[in-house]
């Protein structure tokens, strides 16, 4: 193994390898594409503290995939270290969402987006469960930074809901366009049922997508606001990925493939 | 919308800013103030400009605590703070010096004072913003 050494990771049953891997890619690769979407905004953002603001909840979801990153590293073990992982793939090989794929837009496009995949991503967090520890450990850190994430878009939405006519149009123009990938993040797995019997979830994507059905009608109807039109996800929502992405991947890429194998 | 301000006679602190418009966002100023450690008195750190409390509060925690170099903010509306800078109330043209403690020397009381109860003159504050005065009961650094 190269790379700097770690803590011997806790024995893992070589079946839960390959789903476990699966379930670590998807959650690294939402937090970090859609870390890398919002930061577009640094500098162009609708007023100053909110560019600081976009900027830094942007970065906190590339540390939350650094961190997820690392975790695959270790059940993946194949010599790969966090960065290779994150930056040395082609496009086709991210598995984040579809919901996630789409071009950064306008400010009520990203707070829709956002919204609709932080409440998801904390259905998800949700449905985890210790059966194995690195990844309980995590997410229990995660979920406390993701608090402030939702309590900040969830003000978002309220404002633009309430913000003259231009604004709640906008908003509902974002919610319906997205609508349709909205439940990709909740994308089956291939190893689910090994996941769930393993405990590391407590239950299925299918059950977490309900709930997350709930919460968004919790947040959406008091507002006025018209549900997204949802479509069940299937296999193949978080695969074929947009030129919207495949742009972000060069750009996100660009600086990693000056000179490739150089350490940072 | 107008601050309270006692005895200024120029403008008040929200006239100054020329976020206002009909359209766009009307941002407010807003004072922050952090408190660094535990134990350590509120300061004032900075303002933000926000359309609304609830930003106002993300706001302040992004641009005071980001980095955690904060254990507690306060917010505060500038235009709920009540001002004043009124210079005959606050520095009045008479003299005053008998109300300063001026001339009066504790020093050698103080020191009697101690004397008598046994205790030694208290170190000077040390490692920690400790509230005792230095007067710390046993471990390390003690009273001897």
């Amino acid at each position: 193994m190269t790379g700097p050494t770690r803590a011997a990771p806790p024995r893992l049953d070589p079946a839960l390898r390959a789903p476990l891997a699966e379930l670590l890619l998807a959650m690294a690769d939402d937090e970090f594409v859609s870390g890398f979407t919002d930061s577009e905004w640094t500098g162009i953002a609708p007023l100053l503290e909110e560019d600081v603001a976009i900027s830094s909840i942007s970065q906190d979801e590339l540390g939350h995939a650094r961190a997820l990153y690392q975790l695959l590293a270790e059940v993946l073990d194949d010599g790969r270290d966090e960065d290779a992982i994150a930056y040395d793939r082609e496009p086709e090989d991210y598995r984040h969402a579809r919901l996630l794929d789409h071009p950064r837009g306008d400010w009520a496009t990203t707070i829709a987006r956002r919204f609709l995949y932080e409440l998801a991503d904390e259905a998800r967090l949700a449905s985890i469960g210790d059966g194995w520890p690195p990844l309980a450990d995590l997410v229990g850190k995660l979920r406390r930074e993701e608090r402030y994430h939702r309590m900040h878009l969830v003000a978002w939405i309220n404002r633009l809901a309430n913000g003259g006519a231009d604004a709640r149009q906008r908003l509902e123009a974002a919610l319906a366009g997205l609508g349709p990938d909205a439940a990709t993040v909740f994308t089956p797995l291939d190893g689910e049922a090994t996941l769930l019997d393993a405990g590391v979830l407590t239950r299925s994507m299918a059950d977490a997508e309900a709930a997350w059905r709930a919460d968004l009608t919790a947040v959406l109807v008091p507002l006025g606001l018209p549900l997204p039109h949802t479509m069940p996800p299937t296999k193949g929502g978080r695969e074929g990925h947009s030129d919207a992405f495949r742009w972000l991947w060069g750009e996100f890429t660009a600086v990693r493939h000056t000179e490739d194998g150089a350490t940072w | 919308m107008t601050p309270t301000v006692m005895g200024s006679d120029g403008p008040s602190p929200t006239t100054e800013i020329g976020h206002t418009s009909a359209s766009g966002p009307v941002l407010e100023p807003y004072e922050v103030f952090r408190q660094e450690k535990d134990g350590d008195p509120m300061r004032h750190g900075g303002n933000v400009m926000a359309p609304d409390p609830e930003l106002a509060l993300h706001y302040a925690r992004e641009m005071f605590s980001r980095r955690n170099e904060s254990t507690r903010l306060w917010i505060v509306r500038r235009a709920d703070i009540a001002i004043l800078e009124d210079a005959d109330l606050l520095n009045p043209p008479l003299d005053r010096s008998f109300k300063k403690p001026g001339g009066y020397v504790m020093r050698d009381k103080l020191a009697a004072a101690r004397e008598r109860a046994g205790t030694a003159k208290p170190a000077a504050r040390a490692e920690s913003h400790d509230r005792t005065g230095g007067r710390r009961q046993g471990g390390a650094g003690g009273t001897e």
